[in-house]
């Protein structure tokens, strides 16, 4: 099967077969195909991700949608190929990721890759797929130097992890117009980083920028700290007189955090990153009412498109709503397939050049590639808290 | 002056105006690790063995009390008046109940049979470390790893102002639970029958038990009062911060650091431990980043040890209170 380059390659064989095979099953078989008008060939997108091991949800949440775009692609019956869904389950590994890899280069009809999901097996992996000219597209590997690593087949549909805390910052002092900003962070690598970056740009913003470090708490995660710590780190918040408060950490502390700034009387803005954009967020906040209009940002979208949510709905019976990453595999699908089309010839290496060329709408986001295959445009979603829901407001 | 001398000055004037709001949570934060250190200190007394499975009658204590609040209160509105206050006892009873009787498995199942076998000390360290472990584990699996928040049985408002800064509802809950259980225990101890007993066992076990002590019966009690104290103060501590099954250790840590502070095996040593590590390292938020508040603590109790290596007040159970 791997040597079928195409419909002609796949006629040359079964010809071959039958003038070498007399029995009547490969007759049979060989004349049934020959009386089909002119059979479409197929291509194969892979899906490159983590389809079993700790992280399966996120490798389904993306995986259905895969299977969903490349389902309502070959429904229409508009294409001049047919599509086919291969699975390669890395189980977000680097360890695990080159061999999958390897043998998705080595299927020959496979024209391009939704993936990888992690930005560890990404690295790992983009070698061999930049040596096959395999398009990578990935849906949720944010890791910023992926894109700076000269592989001119990567692409992703998700904004890279230096983007949120300088959009973020943006946001509150551009668009919000807080003169005053109080910034924490977890003191996690995630946390500190996301905070400073969020510092820097709003200070050059023109805002004036208090900074704390909050220790996370053993409780929330592994963190050093203890719960008690925050009625005191929140008694200063509240003594800082900055009407905006950001947070970088997880949404576990944060929820702790909100309830010490609700007791020592903080009524300003809140707002954090992905790290707590969770609606464990709102589970974990004593009272929970101290969680409400709290921002979050992301650089997740959450689907507002009903025909796609209905479709992922039926197909994977779970809710696209909360399938973090589920909207963006599909659009990376999508483009992948809006690529395919524009071509004559399809190829692996004409896919990767048409993707640099693209410009389409996605149900996230209008999707077109800067040259190192970021994804060019604000691409930062800011979600709130309301009466108990996280509720998407937009790009920032 | 010079820098130095400007840093102080600058943080000395945002001590001013911060020093009663900082002062008001350390030392709700005092007392609930009083109210934890107490179990330790008690079991020392008795058995010369840090209990270190008594940050899990703490995470117990906690649960209980997230069981009864989610049942009586669920997902509704707050009550006020009465109500809140019969909840919180009821909590705060339930809390202290759930933790006595791990403390009670805990001594029957951990510590009972070492002692029946003359065990070396190290072999109950061992074996309270284990139990730990299996506790807090069980808790986990039981309960999930997701840490959830408590039903508020009350609406957390400023009820008063000291100085300015606001006393919020559930400060002042604290203030009145620790003062009634501490007044209580102090009473027990010092007063009554039962008291001397557990003083006698602290003292000298063997005399005591030729004087017609119980010795099971008095190591028994003690766990119980010990695993009543930390139980309630694990409900106390979920009403603000929630439950989650690791949620012993980092507190319970700090109070076992207060007990040492207030001198190990001390009963009023244990509470006065309490407030003072609560509060200083509530005030050292001023001068220090609330990532070095550990250091604060730690710093406080090595110079206090340098001073006096057996405490502030330093005495066993046996001889003070």
């Amino acid at each position: 099967m791997k040597l079928r380059l195409n419909k002609t390659v796949a006629v040359v064989a079964s010809s071959a077969l039958l003038l070498l095979a007399v029995p009547a099953v490969g007759m049979a078989s060989a004349s049934s195909a020959a009386t089909k008008p002119k059979p479409k060939p197929t291509y194969v997108i892979g899906y490159e991700g983590p389809l079993s091991g700790g992280n399966l949800q996120l490798g389904l949440n993306m995986v259905f949608s895969v299977e969903l775009a490349i389902n309502q692609a070959n429904a229409t019956h508009k294409l001049p190929f047919k599509l086919k869904i291969v699975r390669y389950d890395d189980q977000g590994d680097p360890t695990l990721s080159p061999t999958q890899a390897q043998s998705a280069v080595a299927n020959k009809k496979l024209i391009a890759i939704v993936g990888p999901a992690f930005s560890g097996a990404t690295a790992a992996a983009e070698p061999y797929y930049q040596a096959a000219s395999v398009a990578t597209v990935s849906p949720s590997a944010t890791r910023v130097t992926l894109a700076s690593s000269g592989w001119n087949n990567f692409f992703r549909v998700v904004a890279d992890d230096g983007v949120q805390g300088p959009s973020d910052a943006n946001y509150i002092v551009k668009t919000k117009g807080f003169k005053s900003v109080y910034v924490v962070n977890d003191g996690s690598a995630y946390g500190s980083g996301l905070a400073s970056a969020f510092a820097t740009q709003a200070t050059t913003d023109g805002a004036t920028v208090t900074t704390a470090t909050v220790p996370g708490t053993a409780q929330c995660s592994d963190g050093t700290g203890s719960a008690t710590e925050y009625t005191g780190a929140a008694t200063q918040a509240v003594h800082s007189g900055a009407s905006a408060l950001f947070y970088g950490g997880y949404y576990c502390d944060l929820g702790l955090f909100l309830g010490a700034l609700s007791s020592a009387g903080y009524t300003g803005t809140i707002m954090s990153g992905d790290g707590s954009d969770s609606s464990a967020l709102i589970s974990g906040t004593t009272p929970a009412s101290a969680a409400n209009n709290v921002l979050l940002s992301c650089a997740c979208a959450v689907s507002t498109n009903k025909a796609f949510n209905k479709g992922f709905q039926n197909l994977s019976n779970f809710s696209a709503n909360g399938a973090t990453y589920a909207p963006e595999a599909y659009d990376a699908t999508n483009v992948i397939i809006a690529a395919m089309k524009r071509l004559k010839k399809i190829t692996r290496a004409g896919v990767v050049a048409a993707l640099h060329k693209i410009t389409y709408k996605g149900i996230t986001k209008l999707i077109k590639f800067q040259k190192d295959g970021n994804i060019a445009g604000s691409a930062i979603y800011v979600n709130k808290v309301e009466s108990g829901k996280v509720v998407q407001l937009g790009l920032e | 002056m010079g820098a130095f001398g400007h840093y102080l000055a600058a943080h000395f004037d945002t001590l001013k105006s911060e020093f009663w709001a900082l002062f008001v949570g350390g030392v709700a934060n005092g007392l609930l690790y009083g109210m934890i250190a107490v179990g330790y200190t008690l079991v020392y007394g008795v058995l010369r063995l840090i209990n270190f499975a008594h940050s899990e009658i703490f995470m117990s204590g906690g649960f209980a009390g997230y069981f009864v609040m989610r049942y009586f209160v669920g997902a509704g509105a707050p009550p006020a008046g009465m109500s809140s206050v019969g909840l919180i006892i009821l909590g705060v009873l339930v809390g202290g109940l759930v933790g006595a009787i791990v403390a009670t498995v805990l001594e029957r199942v951990a510590y009972r049979p070492l002692r029946k076998r003359n065990a070396p000390k190290l072999a109950y360290l061992i074996s309270a470390i284990g139990a730990s472990y299996f506790l807090f584990n069980l808790a986990g699996k039981e309960f999930g790893h997701l840490a959830y928040a408590t039903p508020q049985p009350y609406i957390n408002h400023p009820v008063f102002h000291i100085f300015g800064a606001p006393v919020q509802m559930y400060f002042v809950i604290i203030f009145l639970v620790g003062l009634v259980m501490f007044t209580a225990l102090d009473r027990v101890i010092s007063k009554t029958r039962l008291g001397r007993g557990i003083r006698a066992v602290a003292q000298d076990a063997e005399t005591a038990s030729l004087m017609g002590v119980n010795i099971d019966r008095t190591i028994a009690i003690t766990f119980i009062v010990g695993g009543t104290l930390g139980g309630a103060a694990g409900f106390l501590f979920g009403l603000s911060y929630g439950v989650v099954y690791t949620m012993g250790f980092v507190p319970a840590l700090k109070a076992f650091t207060a007990a040492v502070l207030g001198g190990i095996g001390n009963l009023r040593g244990a509470m006065i431990g309490g407030l003072i590590l609560g509060i200083f390292e509530s005030l050292s938020l001023v001068f220090v980043q609330a990532a070095y508040i550990d250091v604060v603590a730690f710093g406080i109790l090595v110079t206090v040890l340098l001073v006096r290596p057996t405490g502030i007040l330093g005495e066993r159970l046996g001889r003070a209170a």
